[in-house]
């Protein structure tokens, strides 16, 4: 049989890639479709107090959550499902395992997401920060065995953390309004955007589409939400026990989060010289 | 023209500067005595924590500590943000009154889950007009927690203003929790009011 030419090969990689993209997309839809229909059959939209109202309207303006009535419906429904799905299962995880095990499993899903944080390092212009992620990814996939260990933080490659809306906050593009999504939680206009990107950029796009690669997706996908919600049961019970708007809680601890990583990657990375200034 | 406007800026800036000199008198407390309030309060804090004493005892012990250790009453005030002004006085006396209770509370609340805590200041460094204390909090079975404690001068001593885990800021979060209550509420103040007095009692009946 003849090899094909180099149209050829570039076809079938288009062809494969569109398989790729519909396989991943039709996961995606399956999982998010209902609740994506929902804001445009809700389409609530909070009434903003009137302007003369000084203080009220300050308050509107600065929570910027013009979408509050469907996001707060989002975050009931959320709710509900954490209550009895996602946190009994983290609840279980956390009793069949020790802190060591889910530190190591935290480590393999976050080497995983180092080829991503590259790429966004790289369009942020944080050279130092995207050799890192290289660095990291190419000693905690060998030395590390497969990312489960993290012998880069010890050899003084620690972990840094950006994503696509990271990037697009260094482009300038604003926070925009608040959005609480149904499944993912809370997000916003510009963030809304890493989720797509996030979903695209894994080492695993790199290889050929077969039923284990998929499975294996579906396992590291589920271990991840289970070993992140299993992080955070103290955190989040705390809110719901102690918050008078447990909504308004999250959605202030999301911002300011958000506002903390952004402020980290701006004082770590050191600007490289440029070879061509004037001394 | 420009002589004009600049003279009539000035007074009308007069009473703003005529307020500096008491905004200026809050000096940032040294990065050492910062430190050093911090290691003793956590220690304080540590030993109630881990001592045999009853759940009330601690509790007691705890609120005691909080409102020796931290400044609740100016805290309370900025949580209350922008609606101190439209709080009458005696709303804002209820609500401090609740505050001091819900701040104990969920104080109480939160510290039951650290049994077995230590903590080590790791730094201070300056944000704004705070000293930021840097510690890490290690329990039995959870995973380190890195702490900033802000620490400013009340009445000639060192006491906390608040709390920072992972960029988020205690006093922040809680001042947009309540705004929350009373925005929702056509900028009520008592409604918020209510909401932290059912707070408390559905806090103290679960304890």
């Amino acid at each position: 049989m003849e090899p094909p030419s180099l149209g050829g090969w570039v076809k079938l990689g288009l062809n494969s890639m569109m398989m790729t993209v519909k396989r991943r997309l039709s996961r995606v839809f399956s999982l998010a479709a209902p609740g994506l229909l929902l804001p445009v059959l809700l389409a609530g939209c909070a009434t903003p107090p009137p302007r003369t109202d000084t203080v009220d309207y300050q308050a509107y303006q600065q929570q910027n959550d013009p979408l509050e009535p469907t996001n707060r419906v989002f975050y009931t429904v959320n709710d509900k499902i954490d209550t009895y799905a996602f946190k009994p299962l983290a609840q279980g995880y956390v009793d069949i395992t020790t802190q060591p095990i889910r530190n190591h499993v935290g480590d393999f899903i976050t080497n995983i997401g180092e080829p991503a944080r590259w790429a966004n390092f790289m369009l942020e212009g944080k050279p130092t920060d995207a050799g890192t992620a290289f660095v990291r990814f190419l000693l905690n996939s060998t030395i590390g065995i497969g990312g489960i260990f993290d012998p880069a933080a010890a050899l003084g490659y620690p972990e840094t953390d950006t994503d696509f809306g990271m990037t697009l906050a260094i482009w300038g593009v604003p926070a925009g309004p608040y959005l609480y999504l149904p499944v993912f939680g809370p997000s916003g206009a510009r963030d809304i955007w890493n989720l797509p990107v996030e979903y695209f950029a894994t080492p695993m796009e790199l290889a050929p589409a077969s039923g284990a690669l998929t499975d294996f997706g579906y396992a590291q996908t589920g271990l991840h939400l289970i070993n992140t919600r299993a992080a955070f049961i103290g955190p989040i019970d705390q809110v719901k026990a102690t918050a008078l708007d447990p909504y308004a809680t999250f959605r202030s601890l999301y911002r300011q989060s958000r506002d903390s990583e952004l402020q980290l990657i701006d004082e770590r990375d050191t600007p490289v010289p440029n070879p061509w200034a004037h001394r | 023209m420009y002589l004009r406007r600049l003279l009539l800026g000035a007074i009308a800036c007069a009473p703003v500067l005529a307020a500096m000199p008491s905004f200026a008198q809050a000096a940032l407390v040294p990065a050492d005595a910062a430190k050093a309030f911090i290691t003793q309060s956590g220690q304080q804090l540590v030993s109630v924590v881990n001592s045999n004493a009853s759940g009330t005892q601690k509790a007691d012990e705890l609120r005691e500590l909080v409102n020796k250790i931290v400044a609740v009453d100016q805290v309370g005030d900025y949580v209350l943000g922008r609606y101190l002004n439209v709080a009458t006085p005696d709303q804002h006396t209820q609500f401090l009154n609740l505050f001091h209770q819900l701040l104990s509370y969920n104080i109480t609340y939160q510290i039951k889950a650290y049994q077995g805590l230590s903590f080590v200041v790791d730094g201070a460094t300056p944000m704004g007009n705070d000293m930021v204390v840097h510690t890490t909090i290690t329990s039995p079975g959870k995973a380190p927690a890195d702490v900033g404690w802000a620490v400013d001068e009340v009445n000639g001593q060192p006491k906390i203003v608040d709390v920072i885990v992972a960029g988020t800021s205690l006093r922040i979060t809680t001042r947009n929790d309540y705004a929350s209550v009373v925005t929702d509420n056509g900028g009520q103040v008592s409604a918020l009011l209510k909401a932290m007095k059912g707070q408390i009692t559905k806090i103290a009946s679960a304890q």
